[in-house]
């Protein structure tokens, strides 16, 4: 008989000191960072997100600045006009943060190999065994839409980040459009990329609407339930609506 | 899975290779990049080619080129990218030849910044490059609508052997949302073979010669007439538009294109709980510019509002569509800075205050 697995195991399952967080742009993976830091925060931790995505211009960690100062969270991302550059910058203090620790690190690196060389400059620096180097994959994305295209970017992002993954994410959603089904046949599709792999599937992650529709012991793995943070500026609802130079920060 | 999530850029990507693109020449430039990358990995799965040019100019002279064969063709940038373009597009306006060109539009003048934009409404609807031409341009408000209208795109482009510029800002080419492609499509346009195409005779029929050079002034002459008359045609066949919220009584109605649209709809929804009466109508086409369209639907406004990522561009075509006939605001951030909703009906409801104060006051 096997033990029901609770949505709170999320963060035991994530417990490593250091959570480096990988994969395709686009699959969630600052959403993802900015979720666990405040959940982290929440359970009174202290916690740094490091903002490594020198490839996308729009969407990042960086834009949620002024809620993760509200929150007490250490953010770790150009300043000043350059955090709005689409510039190839590693702050010195990434590679202090990954050497002396600190609490508790989440890295949210840019998309596809091409994200993960800015990883790769300081791979030196991260310690393997108090870290978590995880793939997030939707399988509604262009490039990860199979088995075979998941497995692919996983080697890819290890080549390129000069560190093995340690697991997988399963992240497989359509934006508002998401059903339990849509969060059970993407979490099949990781397990069978994570059995091809030998790596574990660490979590699956469902917005809180999709959640209230999974049974409590419908997966094998533990929850993240989802608040989505960063959004475009005509989105979320009147009372939490709040726009930054940029986006809507819910 | 039918359906999938995508950036505005893959969409837009997708869209090409679905419309049946095998030919893609361009230069990287934030934040569109996403759109070449997307073409580098699909090309080659459909028998396509990629080449990345030395620079915009010379991407610009690749469609050109390209465009001549036949085979339909695309280029993507972002503003300052589109004005190293110009003299290539208009060579091929003047040469009759149909390319797709997509503008992510960052904020400017010059270099500006890599966010969203749009500021080159002039660039595009009213030249841009130098002669008498006009490009047919389309503004997408959603991912979705950017691969449809990507594809019209190519028809139109097919249809009027003209270049066609898919509009959109640095949020469209960003944003994910769910995108569906239907496996048959249906051309939006009848399209028939293109005996003009440059693609080789053999002696078989006339040589078939593509230029923009006409040194006789009285062919030259004809040539820009023949072209105006395609323009006329696209203004009396082409034009698109929506209308949100005209079904009941309103006030003020707020003219907006793409994502700024989508702002102001949001806008709408709040204004609508709070039981002010204002509509939202919404170019699609920008060239041609939905001018009766517009018209009627302020017919039963008391004001317009016009929202933009901008100075102030497309007002002017506002204020040519209205005539005086209504009083027109003015509502514009630039540098990448964003409308909230909040913003837009703060100013629908400053606009309504000032209109009862004018019938107090009358």
């Amino acid at each position: 008989m096997t033990t029901p697995v609770r949505r709170s195991d999320v963060y035991d399952a994530l417990a490593a000191p250091v959570v480096i967080l990988v994969g395709h742009f686009g699959s969630g993976k600052s959403e993802i960072a900015l979720n666990l830091g405040l959940g982290f925060r929440a359970r009174g931790e202290k916690v740094s997100i490091v903002d490594l995505d020198v490839v996308k211009p729009y969407f990042r960690c960086r834009q949620a600045r002024e809620e993760l100062q509200a929150n007490g969270i250490r953010l770790v991302a150009p300043e000043g006009e350059n955090a709005h550059a689409d510039l190839p910058i590693v702050l010195p203090a990434v590679r202090h943060l990954l050497q002396h620790g600190g609490g508790k690190v989440l890295m949210d690196v840019g998309g596809d190999p091409v994200g993960a060389r800015a990883l790769g400059s300081v791979s030196d620096a991260v310690v393997m065994d108090r870290t978590e180097h995880l793939v997030v994959l939707n399988f509604f994305r262009p490039y990860t839409e199979t088995v075979g295209e998941a497995v692919e970017m996983v080697r890819a992002i290890e080549a390129a980040a000069r560190l093995p993954v340690t697991g997988l994410l399963s992240n497989t959603h359509l934006m508002s459009e998401t059903t339990p089904e849509i969060v059970l046949d993407g979490l099949t599709m990781a397990e069978e990329t994570a059995g091809r792999l030998r790596l574990p599937v660490l979590a699956a992650v469902a917005d809180e609407t999709t959640a209230r529709g999974l049974a409590e012991d419908a997966l094998p793995c533990p929850l993240l339930v989802l608040k989505r943070i960063i959004r475009p500026p005509f989105e979320g609802s009147r009372q939490q609506r709040k726009v930054g130079p940029l986006f809507v920060l819910n | 899975m039918a359906k999938k999530l995508m950036k505005g850029c893959e969409a837009i990507g997708e869209a090409a290779i679905k419309a049946g693109c095998k030919l893609f020449f361009g230069y990287p430039i934030t934040p569109q990049n996403e759109i070449p990358e997307y073409m580098a990995h699909r090309l080659p799965q459909v028998g396509g080619t990629f080449v990345q040019a030395e620079s915009e100019v010379a991407a610009s002279n690749m469609i050109y080129g390209a465009a001549g064969s036949g085979e339909r063709v695309f280029t993507s940038s972002s503003s300052p990218g589109i004005s190293l373009m110009q003299e290539g597009i208009s060579y091929i306006a003047g040469s009759e030849l149909p390319v797709v060109i997509v503008n992510i539009m960052r904020a400017g003048p010059g270099l500006g910044g890599i966010l969203p934009s749009q500021s080159d409404y002039f660039q595009a609807t009213k030249g841009g490059g130098h002669g008498d031409y006009r490009l047919l341009v389309l503004a997408p408000w959603s991912v979705q609508e950017a691969a449809d209208l990507v594809q019209d795109a190519f028809d139109l482009a097919d249809y009027y052997r003209n270049p066609v510029m898919v509009l959109g800002d640095g949020l469209i080419g960003q944003m994910m949302e769910p995108v569906e492609f239907r496996a048959e499509r249906t051309p939006c346009k009848p399209l028939s073979p293109k005996a003009w195409a440059a693609t080789g005779c053999n002696g078989d029929r006339p040589t078939n010669i593509i230029n923009s050079l006409f040194l006789d002034p009285e062919v030259l002459e004809r040539h820009n007439q023949k072209l105006k008359a395609k323009y006329d045609l696209m203004v009396r066949d082409e034009v698109r538009c929506a209308a949100y919220g005209t079904d009941r009584p309103y006030e003020v109605l707020i003219v907006a294109y793409g994502t700024v649209a989508r702002v102001c709809s949001t806008a709408l929804d709040d204004l609508r709980e709070d039981g002010v009466g204002a509509a939202l109508f919404r170019p699609i086409t920008l060239f041609p510019f939905p001018y009766a369209e517009l018209r009627a639907a302020a017919e039963t406004a008391r004001a317009v509002l016009v929202v933009e990522l901008s100075t102030g561009q497309m007002i002017e075509d506002v204020r040519l569509a209205l005539e005086g006939s209504r009083p027109i605001h003015f509502l514009g951030r630039q540098g990448g800075m964003l409308i909230s909703p909040e913003a837009v009906a703060e100013r629908v409801n400053a606009i309504c205050a000032g209109l009862r104060a004018e019938v107090r006051h009358g």
